[in-house]
Formats: C-alpha cells, sequence, structure tokens
C-alpha cells in the first residue's frame, strides 16, 4: 500500500484498463469526451474551461435535476500527451469560494494488454507543503484516526 | 458542500499543513495532555508563536483548551480528525465511480483484437 510517501496523505488509484493510453488521454483532455463520463449518476455536466497545455485553466460544473449545483476547477500543471496529466483541484460551494486545493496526477504506462492508470490525489497542494512533508506524519494520522475512532 | 463545511475543510487543512502545528499534534497525540509551556518546551521559537499556532489549531477544531488554576492545559479533541477522513472517502468515492466510466467508456472505442 505505502511506497514511499504514499501515506494516510493521499489518495491513490490503480487501473489494469485494456485500452491504449491515447484512448485514455483523449478521454481525459478533450472536452466532448469528458462530458460523456465525468458526470456522477443523477447530474448532468457541463465543461467551462479545458485549456490542456501547462498553465492553463479548466472548471466543469455538475448539475443535478433539482438545480443545485456543484463546480470544480483547477489549473493544469503537466500535460504530456498521452503519458501525463497533473492539475490543482478544488470544489467550489454554492456560492463560488474554491475550498481546499489539492493535486491530481494521473499517469497513462502503456502496458502489453492496454493501460496501467494510475491517479493520486495529494491533499496538501503547496509546494511548501510537499517540501515539508515529514516522515512521523503518517503516523500521526494513524493515531489521529484511533483517536477519532 | 455548504460553505460552511467548505470553511472547515479549509481551515482543517491549512492548520496540518505547517510542520510546527503537525509536531505539536503528534506530541500531544503521544502525552494525551500537556501545559501550555510543557507544548513550547521542545521548539526553538517564542512563546507567542507557539501561542499563535495553538490559535489556529483550536479554530481549526484540532485541539482543546482546559484551564486549572493558573495553567492552561491543551489536549486533541477526540473528533478532530472525522472531516478530514469524511473528505477523503468522499473523493475515493468520487475517483472510483468516474473511473468506472471512463474505463466503460474507453473499452467502447478500442477495436477489438483480431485473432491472428
Amino acid at each position: 500500500m505505502s511506497d514511499g510517501e504514499l501515506n494516510e496523505t493521499t489518495l491513490r488509484l490503480e487501473r489494469l484498463i485494456p485500452s491504449p493510453p491515447e484512448i485514455l488521454f483523449a478521454l481525459w483532455t478533450e472536452p466532448a469526451q469528458l462530458l460523456r463520463w465525468w458526470a456522477p449518476d443523477g447530474y448532468e455536466a457541463s465543461v467551462e474551461l479545458l485549456e490542456t497545455r501547462p498553465g492553463g485553466r479548466w472548471r466543469t460544473t455538475l448539475r443535478k435535476s433539482d438545480g443545485s449545483m456543484l463546480a470544480t476547477s483547477g489549473v493544469y500543471r503537466v500535460v504530456e500527451p498521452p503519458r501525463h496529466l497533473v492539475f490543482t483541484w478544488a470544489w467550489e460551494d454554492q456560492s463560488g469560494a474554491r475550498g481546499h486545493e489539492t493535486e491530481v496526477v494521473v499517469s497513462f504506462e502503456p502496458t502489453p494488454g492496454g493501460t496501467r492508470l494510475v491517479l493520486v490525489q495529494r491533499r496538501f497542494e503547496s509546494k511548501q507543503a510537499r517540501d515539508n512533508h515529514t516522515i512521523g506524519w503518517s503516523a500521526s494520522f494513524d493515531r489521529l484516526a484511533d483517536i477519532a475512532g | 458542500m455548504t460553505t460552511a463545511r467548505v470553511a472547515q475543510l479549509d481551515s482543517l487543512f491549512a492548520a496540518l499543513a505547517d510542520p510546527t502545528r503537525r509536531a505539536i499534534i503528534e506530541r500531544l497525540l503521544a502525552t494525551g495532555e500537556l501545559s501550555v509551556g510543557d507544548v513550547a518546551a521542545p521548539f526553538a521559537i517564542s512563546g507567542p508563536a507557539i501561542t499563535r499556532h495553538l490559535q489556529v489549531l483550536e479554530r481549526a477544531g484540532l485541539i482543546e483548551r482546559r484551564i486549572e488554576r493558573q495553567w492552561r492545559f491543551v489536549r486533541v479533541r477526540a473528533d478532530a480528525l472525522v472531516p478530514v477522513e469524511s473528505w477523503v472517502s468522499r473523493q475515493r468515492r468520487h475517483w472510483t465511480e468516474a473511473l468506472d466510466r471512463l474505463e466503460a467508456l474507453a473499452a467502447a472505442q478500442t477495436p477489438r483484437r483480431k485473432k491472428s
């Protein structure tokens, strides 16, 4: 589970997908493609911005049938077709205020049968926070979790 | 998410992103409860700086204070991490479901391999 910096502060999902990286990368970076899978059941997605280049912005909105909306937005940091995508991520509340910003790293590694997709979301996205990442942090989180029961 | 919950998470994450404050939390977790003076002891920073850190941790809901005669004590709150954990599980569920949909679409767009 935890290799190196991967610990309780990091969310990591890995999938082996029987499709080539090019197809998956396009699903992430082309608006029409993204719209087809971005929204959870019961929501409709729209893409306001998808500037897939380093420094480019992105913003999507999820609309429920009752009219409520949920937006997410961020900035692309790395765009390397078809292998690597790094962007910042934050939910926005109803008033449009951005919540805590995290960093999402998606890598598309070719395998004999398709692609190994790895998605990592780091909770402390600031460079300073990353640089200061201490070894004891993971352990302290474990203890906090124990206490929190 | 409601504005209040976003603000709560923000202050929680901001509080935990600082290494000194993480060290304070770790110490409190290891010892249970400490006087404010004991909290400051291992750190080479001023008393007012420690006080500021404790204020941030308290506002974020991570610690609570107790005053007994002239002594002030601090300890980690029992439910301190619940909002962080629910954020993580919610986010994990979000991505898991999204990747399920992505995978189904990718399969539909991928030419089947011909048997040779």
